[in-house]
């Protein structure tokens, strides 16, 4: 005995077409305050992140976006790429260069009671340089010597040669100003989770996985001059929430449950635009996203080959199809295009030319091309080695832009052979050596055009070098970049930078493929967020509510 | 006579084991023990070599995954940390290390969290547990339901039960969340979007791995199902006056169960470690983005850590089936 089966398929149908027509809706309504809403006091910001660092403070871009909000530096960049006061009110070098010193502001405590002054200073620095900071100590390297507590505010840093742009680096958060007491007292685990600064917030709890509440410093006197306002942060606490799916992310934005996000798909850019949420971009100065050749060994020795290999992309037109206009083209790849010093002519260098590109090939005595259009030579196939980190230094949008990088090498002949690698296996340095590739890809942030000291310094014997991923060795583009950085004077200094970025250019040893970016999104009923100028992470000092 | 064990048993044959005055439940219950120590004894053992062998350098993916690089580093940059973590001993003393510590319960500290394994794990397996409960529960729910109403029907309905069987069987967990997402959390708002930890936030992960999981346990079930409903049993309960649903929950359900109880006690175990698409679409803390976040870093202490976890909740699940097993069925008590 069966009962009327037939009513249940058209009362499952009819649920199925129910909720596909709900999804149709979406949290619609106007996102934008009132006219006449007031600033509020307190609050939760809530802001969607994208990756959870293990810690608060270490040498990750990731990082110093945290670190940024508890911790002060000596030194902040404004806008406008002026050095700015911070923990220190003026600062000087030395007639020789080889001494810089530091006066502090008064009275201002770390969050433990304790004072900063020249002694923590130094501690500090001394502290960076041995590792406690892993970039930092790169940047100091080769340059610091020590450094010394004149008097209670004053500390005199004592380097190796000239470092003119000394201070402007330290201005990234990997030189952020930590409690001595709590760094000689406390365990590693406590120092990782909540290190102890003197900085607008401090770390309240760590839910691994979820969030970091960061609360307020009520005591807090120490903004650096480029703040919006004094004292302490308006809003009382910033739920600082690690979303790591951009969907996701987006969604919360659109759902009211961030205020706001980072990372913001190209995608997503202009919609989130067109509902009127503020946004805010940054274009990442220093090392962009740029390719290198393994100059050591394999084809790429040859400069020909390497400059067929640049002749043969249309890298502009790859960015600007997947960057959907958001993110830039860059054509240099020692430095980005907001970085100063940069060369428009080391840019512009190379352009699409894929007669030129077969030209050069044909010259190289790779003539043959076998069924698939790839050239041959002595029964060798014109293969490239091309691995890259996907999902940590190359984002989504990024591996798209490789994939076209592949497509138009191969109307030259290029075999390119892509190689996504997990993060262990990117870590482990399996695919950094000499053997692990034949052109590499990635990015590093920087104030300055002194990161080529650190992308393009020699790997000798005796000062090893592993950042120079070309394996290119010369002691005259080394000299170049090391006049550059003891320059005095900055036009001086500016005109070296562009000459070793031409230099890099002129030989094909790396190339730009687009500039790397932060981006936020930030609901209208949330004001006063900016990007801080060395890195671009998100500044919550200023921000508060309107309603 | 004692209960004096392994050696005699396993040498034994089945015969003379039966003269023993050993209780069969004891024999189970000390057999089941040692299996179980075993298999966690091979999982820790296997995670290790795992560990061990991937390629590269640990010392130096410890220090690039701290910095953000991917370079090599010097022998001067790795000397303090491979002295720190003991990472050039011999790999037989670093295993035998290993061993003694988690004999003794501890786990070791985190490479990158310079904190306590136990403690990271004890922090994020009550997420993953609550998900994994959930998920269950609503696993079964779902089936139940859906086997009930539609298995044993007409043809078209029995047809288009199975069909939605092997469909939800097949939906990819990382899609199926996306959707659910738009539509519930964004477009509805009936749940938050950021899960969290929060009751509410619950629904939607565990709703994304228990669709897919009602319908694979519906696949095994249905079959069953269908071929109890044309028992004798059956035809005595109507014959008695009893209602088609009446029989369907109460007499053929418990039938048609069991294979799904057996893949529950896998899907335990699954979902504690495979939740992990889950975890970053919705912003759930969990032993998945654990175990991905170690396996990225070599972050070894870590990953046994979750490895014997996982495993020992195998074993654990395993137990529970074999348990629940009995209580449908009792005639199994004696088998």
């Amino acid at each position: 005995m069966r009962k009327h089966p037939t009513k249940t398929v058209p009362l499952i149908a009819a649920g199925i077409v129910a909720m596909v027509a709900l999804s149709g809706c979406s949290a619609g309504g106007s996102i934008e305050p009132a006219a006449n809403a007031k600033q509020l006091t307190g609050g939760t910001v809530s802001y969607g992140h994208q990756q959870e660092p293990a810690c608060v403070f270490g040498g990750w871009i990731e990082q110093a976006y945290l670190s940024y909000q508890v911790l002060d530096n000596l030194v902040s960049l404004d806008k406008d790429h002026n050095i700015v006061p911070w923990l220190a009110e003026t600062w000087q070098a030395s007639d020789d260069q080889l001494s810089w010193t530091f006066t502090l502001k008064e009275g201002v405590s770390f969050t433990d009671g304790t004072p900063v002054n020249a002694e923590v200073i130094a501690y500090n620095f001394d502290y960076w340089a041995a590792g406690g900071n892993s970039t930092a100590a790169v940047w100091l390297g080769g340059y610091y010597e020590s450094a010394e507590a004149v008097d209670d505010l004053t500390v005199k840093v004592n380097l190796a040669k000239p470092y003119p742009l000394f201070a402007e680096n330290l201005t990234q958060s990997y030189f952020g100003v930590q409690s001595q007491q709590a760094l000689e007292t406390r365990t590693d685990e406590e120092n990782c989770a909540a290190p102890i600064g003197s900085g607008a917030f401090t770390v309240g709890e760590w839910n691994r996985g979820e969030n970091i509440i960061l609360h307020r410093n009520d005591d807090y006197t120490s903004p650096p001059a480029n703040a919006k306002h004094d004292g302490p942060a308006y809003v009382e606490e910033v739920d600082w929430k690690f979303i790591s799916d951009a969907t996701t992310r987006v969604s919360a934005l659109r759902a009211g449950e961030a205020d706001a996000i980072y990372d913001v798909p190209a995608i997503e850019w202009k919609g989130v635009g067109e509902q009127g949420y503020e946004q805010l971009k940054y274009v990442t100065p220093g090392r962009p996203q740029q390719i290198s050749f393994n100059t050591a060994k394999g084809i790429f020795t040859d400069e020909n080959l390497r400059k067929a290999f640049v002749y043969s992309l249309d890298r502009k037109s790859i960015v600007d199809t997947i960057g959907k206009g958001v993110i830039p083209y860059e054509g240099n790849g020692a430095v980005s295009q907001t970085t100063p010093g940069y060369s428009e002519k080391a840019a512009d260098a190379y352009s699409f030319d894929l007669e030129k590109a077969n030209e050069l090939l044909d010259a190289a005595g790779w003539t043959e091309r076998d069924d698939d259009g790839y050239r041959v030579k002595d029964g060798k196939t014109l293969d490239v080695q091309f691995p890259y980190s996907g999902g940590t230094i190359i984002n989504a949008d990024g591996a798209s832009i490789l994939q076209g990088v592949q497509q138009q090498a191969k109307a030259a002949g290029f075999k390119v052979n892509l190689i996504p690698i997990p993060p262990s296996a990117a870590a482990s340095g399996k695919y950094s050596g000499v053997d692990g590739y034949d052109i590499s890809v990635g990015y590093w942030t920087s104030v300055n055009a002194g990161i080529q000291y650190i992308n393009w310094r020699q790997n000798l014997p005796e000062s090893p070098n592993n950042w120079n991923s070309a394996f290119y060795n010369d002691p005259e583009l080394e000299d170049l970049i090391v006049r550059a950085n003891s320059a005095i004077d900055l036009d001086e200094q500016n005109a070296l930078y562009a000459e070793a970025q031409e230099y890099i250019a002129d030989r094909a040893l790396s190339v730009g493929l687009y500039d790397r970016l932060s981006t936020l999104a930030v609901n209208p009923s949330l004001k006063g967020v900016w990007q801080e100028s060395s890195q671009g992470g998100p500044v919550f000092h200023d921000a508060y509510f309107v309603g | 006579m004692t209960h004096t064990l392994s050696a005699k048993h396993t040498d034994a044959p089945p015969a003379t084991r039966r003269r023993l005055t050993v209780s069969p439940r004891a024999r189970s219950i000390v057999e089941k023990l040692v299996g179980a120590g075993i298999v966690l004894w091979g999982a820790a053992t296997a995670a290790f070599l795992a560990q061990v062998a991937l390629p590269g350098d640990r010392a130096t993916t410890i220090l690039n995954v701290r910095s953000g690089q991917t370079q090599l580093r010097t022998p001067e940059e790795l000397a303090p940390i491979n002295a720190e973590y003991g990472l050039q001993d011999p790999v037989l003393v670093q295993y035998l290390d290993y061993l003694g510590g988690l004999l003794r319960g501890d786990l070791g500290i985190s490479y990158q969290q310079h904190r306590p394994v136990w403690g990271i794990i004890s922090e994020q397996v009550g997420a993953t547990l609550a998900l994994t409960a959930v998920t269950l529960v609503l696993a079964w729910v779902i089936m139940v339901f859906w086997v009930t109403l539609t298995a044993g029907r007409g043809p078209r309905i029995r047809a288009f039960g199975s069909g939605v069987d092997t469909v939800t069987a097949g939906l990819p967990p990382y899609w199926l969340g996306i959707l659910l997402l738009l539509v519930f959390a964004l477009g509805l708002g009936w749940f938050p979007v950021i899960g969290g930890t929060g009751v509410n936030g619950i629904v939607l992960p565990a709703l994304t791995l228990a669709i897919p999981l009602a319908g694979f346990m519906g696949q095994a079930t249905r079959t069953e199902f269908e071929r109890s409903l044309d028992a004798p049993f059956v035809l005595t309960a109507r014959m008695r006056g009893m209602g088609d649903v009446g029989i369907r929950l109460r007499h053929v359900l418990r039938h048609a169960v069991l294979p799904a109880v057996t893949l529950s006690g896998w899907a335990i175990g699954a979902t504690i470690s495979g939740a992990v698409i889950v975890e970053s679409l919705f912003t759930r803390p969990g032993i998945g983005s654990v175990l991905i976040t170690a396996v990225d870093s070599q972050d070894l202490p870590v990953v046994t850590g979750v490895v014997v976890l996982v495993a020992a909740t195998y074993v654990v699940a395993n137990l529970l089936v074999d348990l629940a097993y009995t209580l449908i069925d009792p005639r199994m008590k004696n088998s």
